[in-house]
């Protein structure tokens, strides 16, 4: 019988082969499809009424906040409500593979506790789900820069490089939360703070140009700080986003995926004694 | 198909090979593991250490038809993980010649909001099959589980038995090298019940190795043609059913009544 042998032992502690864990995720991308397809679907996204929401709900949000800073700070002009609306569509991307991310190991409990399969499939699908729903908000963006009136110019290209680095950074932040709420149940109730905090840290409601030098300093410790002052630069103003920007960004996606990833791979093992 | 005769030979061909193995793992005290309980018993041993499995010796045969019986918490289901490779054995080394079937049946319905139908598509593309695989099976377990239109509404709407149903249906006709059916025997109205235990006769073939794990004694009698009884992690029997099944009955001082039969 050609039958294929696999051999089961006690493993070491670190990480699995890597290779063949590629190998077995690669042959399961068709689950992740899927599973973002059906979940989507379960939450209404497939309807016109789903989509319209998906659009509606950070537009209505950034106007909310167009109207604190109306009246708080006084001057508006169009850039800003463009900048406001585009950094906050982004923001969603990793707010939401954040909070999708969070439960997708300890949701899946039944598959696995009953299927050996790549446990990282969770939380990819959960970020998958994410830009699923970023997508469209893109295309709102596109039609709303243009009736504003904000430049168009090949700088703008530069929105693809920053645009990986987020995914990268959202993934990252999937996977590792994934993996911590697996040890601390309680970690989706503090979610909405961590959210929160990172909203009002982040160049979103403000300018990262507008910040005093001084609090400039501390946006090293705020991963999105580069990022979405990257995107800004490139999506409102269509200026070439600064070098060190991107790069401080990058640093914090890959050091968060590549730690978060660690973690995941080097644990999942007894994800099933531990569910 | 190969020719299904009412009691299979064994093939000698080995199937599963368990050598020796050991499963131990620590388990929270608490039901949920949460930040402040770790904080309040800093320090503190909040852990304690279960030995699910303890030097288990089993070869599988293809051909063979096992069943697996012990009363609960005798580690038939963490055997059937370590076989499955959802749970990695702390000593010892396990072998598997052939497919398995994952336990698959079980994972159907994981997400309970989603229809019936995505949770069978769903649990045999994390199981690795493909998709058209899936969906050439898919006829095929739908009628089985004569759940109807019921397939395609969400699986929270299901009763137990429904559940069930559509669990054994996937492992049923989902033909692995090597099937692992988990209780899933003993559920169901008693039509239902008559048409798995046919199912099963039917699934035994030589080049499929079966393990059941049930407490229907009377089923395992007419389908097995060899039983591994487990207590408290240790392979304690192992043989010929009649043999096995009454030693276990007998450890348990309980008579042959009908009701113990069927319902243990």
């Amino acid at each position: 019988m050609s039958a294929p042998l696999q051999v089961y032992e006690p493993f070491r502690a670190g990480l699995p082969p890597l290779g063949r864990y590629w190998k077995s995720l690669w042959a399961r991308r068709t689950f992740i499809s899927q599973y973002s397809k059906s979940e989507l679907r379960e939450q209404h996204f497939d309807s016109v009424f789903g989509q319209l929401w998906l659009v509606l709900n950070p537009l209505l949000l950034s106007a909310v906040y167009f109207l604190l800073i109306v009246i708080i700070g006084g001057s508006s002009d169009s850039t800003r409500y463009g900048h406001l609306t585009a950094s906050l569509f982004l923001f969603y991307l990793v707010s939401n593979s954040l909070t999708g991310g969070v439960k997708s190991v300890t949701a899946g409990q039944r598959l696995i506790l009953n299927t050996a399969f790549p446990r990282i499939m969770l939380p990819i699908s959960a970020t998958i789900i994410a830009l699923f729903k970023f997508l469209p908000t893109l295309l709102v963006f596109l039609v709303m820069r243009t009736i504003i009136g904000l430049p168009f110019g090949w700088e703008m290209l530069w929105a693809i490089p920053v645009f990986f680095i987020t995914m990268l950074f959202a993934l990252g932040v999937a996977i590792t939360i994934s993996c911590v709420n697996v040890y601390f149940r309680d970690i989706t109730s503090f979610l909405p703070y961590l959210t929160r905090t990172l909203l009002y840290l982040s160049p979103i409601l403000y300018e990262a140009s507008s910040l005093s030098p001084k609090l400039r300093a501390l946006e090293v410790f705020n991963p999105l700080f580069p990022i979405l002052d990257s995107w800004s630069k490139a999506v409102v103003h269509s200026q070439v986003p600064e070098t060190s920007s991107m790069l401080q960004g990058l640093a914090w996606a890959l050091g968060i995926f590549l730690v978060g990833t660690y973690f995941f791979l080097s644990r999942e093992r007894e994800f099933a004694v531990r569910l | 198909m190969p020719s299904v005769s009412n009691t299979p030979l064994i093939t000698n061909e080995v199937a599963v090979s368990v050598r020796n193995l050991g499963l131990t793992y620590t388990t929270a005290i608490d039901r949920r593991p949460t930040l402040k309980a770790r904080l309040k018993s800093l320090g503190g041993k909040q852990t304690r250490t279960i030995r699910a499995l303890d030097d288990v010796n089993l070869d599988i045969e293809y051909g063979q038809v096992l069943g697996v019986i012990g009363t609960n918490g005798a580690g038939k289901s963490s055997l059937m993980r370590v076989i499955a490779g959802i749970l990695p054995p702390s000593q010892g080394r396990v072998e598997v010649y052939g497919s398995v079937s994952t336990l698959l049946a079980l994972g159907v319905g994981f997400n309970p909001a989603m229809s019936g139908r995505d949770n069978v598509l769903l649990g045999g593309l994390a199981a690795g099959m493909s998709r058209d695989e899936i969906e050439q099976h898919f006829d095929e377990i739908a009628d089985f589980s004569e759940l109807g239109e019921a397939i395609d509404s969400p699986m929270r709407s299901y009763s137990s038995g429904m559940y069930a149903r559509l669990a054994f249906s996937v492992a049923a006709t989902v033909r692995p090298d090597i099937l692992i059916v988990d209780e899933a025997l003993s559920t169901g109205d008693a039509k239902f019940k008559e048409k798995s235990l046919n199912r099963i006769k039917e699934l035994r073939s030589e080049d499929r190795a079966l393990i059941l794990v049930s407490h229907a004694m009377r089923t395992l009698r007419e389908v097995c043609n060899d039983i591994a009884w487990l207590h408290k992690g240790k392979l304690i029997q192992r043989g010929e059913p009649n043999t096995v099944i009454d030693a276990y009955q007998e450890f348990l001082h309980l008579g042959k009544s009908a009701v113990v039969d069927e319902d243990l």
